[in-house]
């Protein structure tokens, strides 16, 4: 057995690692502020056009949010790519909307119990609410 | 007196670390990426190894991961055939670009307006950050997977390295390949030193040193182990070299001598390098982690903090972590 005769060198505490909770990148950090443009700015006339989009979009947004809540449980028909149309009962979408679950799902191939649509190959979707 | 080298353990990754790179110095310190396994690279700060972020995207393993002098724009090659460009500040994915094959290597140019990307599919691309949807030009000449492709001589030239053993050096106009080295083995890792022109390979157990405009070499170490990195100081005074018996090494750039040796890591190093004001190298570990390790060791650095042993046991020590002593068989 050797035991080191040299004194380790001390450190203030350990390295951060990451939240768990979020991807990281603090808005509030020095940094952030000074190099990215704010969201919100001071008034000015291009700053209130900016808003205004902004408010549109969030509406947007939630309009198609709700319509997605709405669709939960319906039988939805689904336009796809490649003329393909399908219909199926909408379980729900993944955090992106890169996926949608479905259940019973009728293809020409026959029904599927359950599966997941590439959000990217569908063109529309309709039911009756 | 002499102390003890305490590196810094980074977790947050979950596979193997194969790559990583320093930014530039900025107003607001410098910054390190670190491309992981589990394809999400992480942003941390330079001194200190704390984590700012994760760019959350890839879809596969991430092979090759780099960031632009200014620390504002990352770039990230991964497994699932893309190389994307991320905004650094708010890790925002801004571009993702299609390839054919997985890609190895990405590198921006002094002004951060061109990508160069190399993989799988032997060809190197150079993409127009500008013109994002524009093709991008493309040289293709290696007969294997390209490993690492680098800027050099003020952007005008490329290196690559390929699993077909060779090195090339490539005009960036004429897109023909201007020199070829060939080795006996493949060659592990390249760093290009603009400061000096330096270029520094590995392969097996060697650590070369070659001029980037000539490819001469300079001069070239054997180490006791397989080396997978090497990295040289920026005043060229010493390199450090980790690979396949998890070890670091730190050799003196002028004799050549083996000055120091660290373990630490759990697993093969895959790449290692130095900061870009030399106070500190990081690595990265098969094990999963980043390391970062002093170049002088207990000077008072980032979370490093030099101790004279009076303060030690006084009441001010409180605030310090002093990991403690190991024992080796």
């Amino acid at each position: 057995m050797r035991s080191s005769m040299k004194t380790p060198v001390s450190v203030l505490r350990l390295p951060r690692g990451p939240d768990p909770n979020s991807r990281g990148f603090d808005p509030n950090s020095p940094r952030f502020i000074a190099l990215c443009p704010t969201t919100v700015p001071s008034s000015s006339s291009s700053g209130s056009a900016d808003e205004g989009e902004q408010r549109l979009r969030a509406e947007l947004r939630e309009r198609f949010l709700r319509t997605l809540l709405l669709m939960t449980g319906k039988r939805v028909r689904f336009d796809m790519h490649e003329h393909v149309r399908v219909h199926a009962r909408f379980g729900a979408s993944d955090i992106d909307v890169l996926n949608l679950q479905v259940s019973d799902l009728e293809t020409p191939l026959g029904v599927q119990r359950e599966a997941l649509l590439r959000c990217q190959d569908v063109i529309a979707c309709s039911f009756e609410a | 007196m002499a102390m003890r080298q305490t590196p810094l353990t980074c977790s947050g990754h979950t596979r193997p670390v194969v790559d990583l790179a320093f930014s530039g110095i900025t107003p607001y310190g410098y910054f390190l990426i670190s491309a992981c396994k589990d394809g999400k690279p992480m942003l941390r700060q330079g001194d200190t190894g704390d984590w700012i972020g994760t760019f959350l995207g890839h879809k596969g393993a991430v092979w090759g991961a780099t960031l632009n002098k200014e620390a504002t724009k990352a770039a990230t090659a991964a497994a699932d055939f893309t190389a994307k460009v991320w905004d650094a500040v708010t890790g925002d994915e801004v571009l993702t670009l299609a390839h054919k094959h997985i890609v190895k290597s990405v590198n921006f140019t002094e002004d951060s307006n061109c990508l160069l990307t190399g993989g799988n599919d032997k060809v190197l691309r150079i993409y127009d950050l500008g013109k994002p949807e524009a093709e991008p030009q493309e040289i293709a000449g290696h007969t294997s997977a390209i490993k690492k492709a680098l800027w050099c001589n003020n952007d005008q030239q490329i290196l690559s390295a390929a699993e077909d053993k060779t090195i090339r050096l490539w005009d960036k106009n004429t897109k023909e390949a201007v020199k070829t080295l060939s080795f006996d083995a493949s060659v592990s890792s390249m760093e290009y030193i603009p400061d000096g022109e330096i270029l520094v390979i590995t392969y097996g157990r060697t650590i070369a040193f070659y001029s980037a405009h000539s490819l001469d070499l300079i001069k070239a170490v054997d180490a006791p182990a397989s080396i997978h990195s090497a990295s040289l100081h920026p005043e060229k005074d010493f390199f450090v070299a980790g690979g396949d018996d998890f070890k670091l090494y730190k050799y003196d750039y002028t004799t050549k001598e083996e000055m120091e040796s660290y373990k630490g890591h759990f697993g093969p190093i895959h790449c290692v390098r130095f900061s870009p004001d030399g106070e500190l190298y990081a690595s990265g570990s098969e094990d999963g982690t980043l390391r970062l390790w002093q170049t002088a060791v207990g000077k008072t650095y980032g979370l490093w903090k030099c101790v004279l042993p009076e303060e030690l046991s006084s009441e001010n020590s409180e605030a310090l972590y002093c990991p403690p002593a190991e024992i080796k068989a």
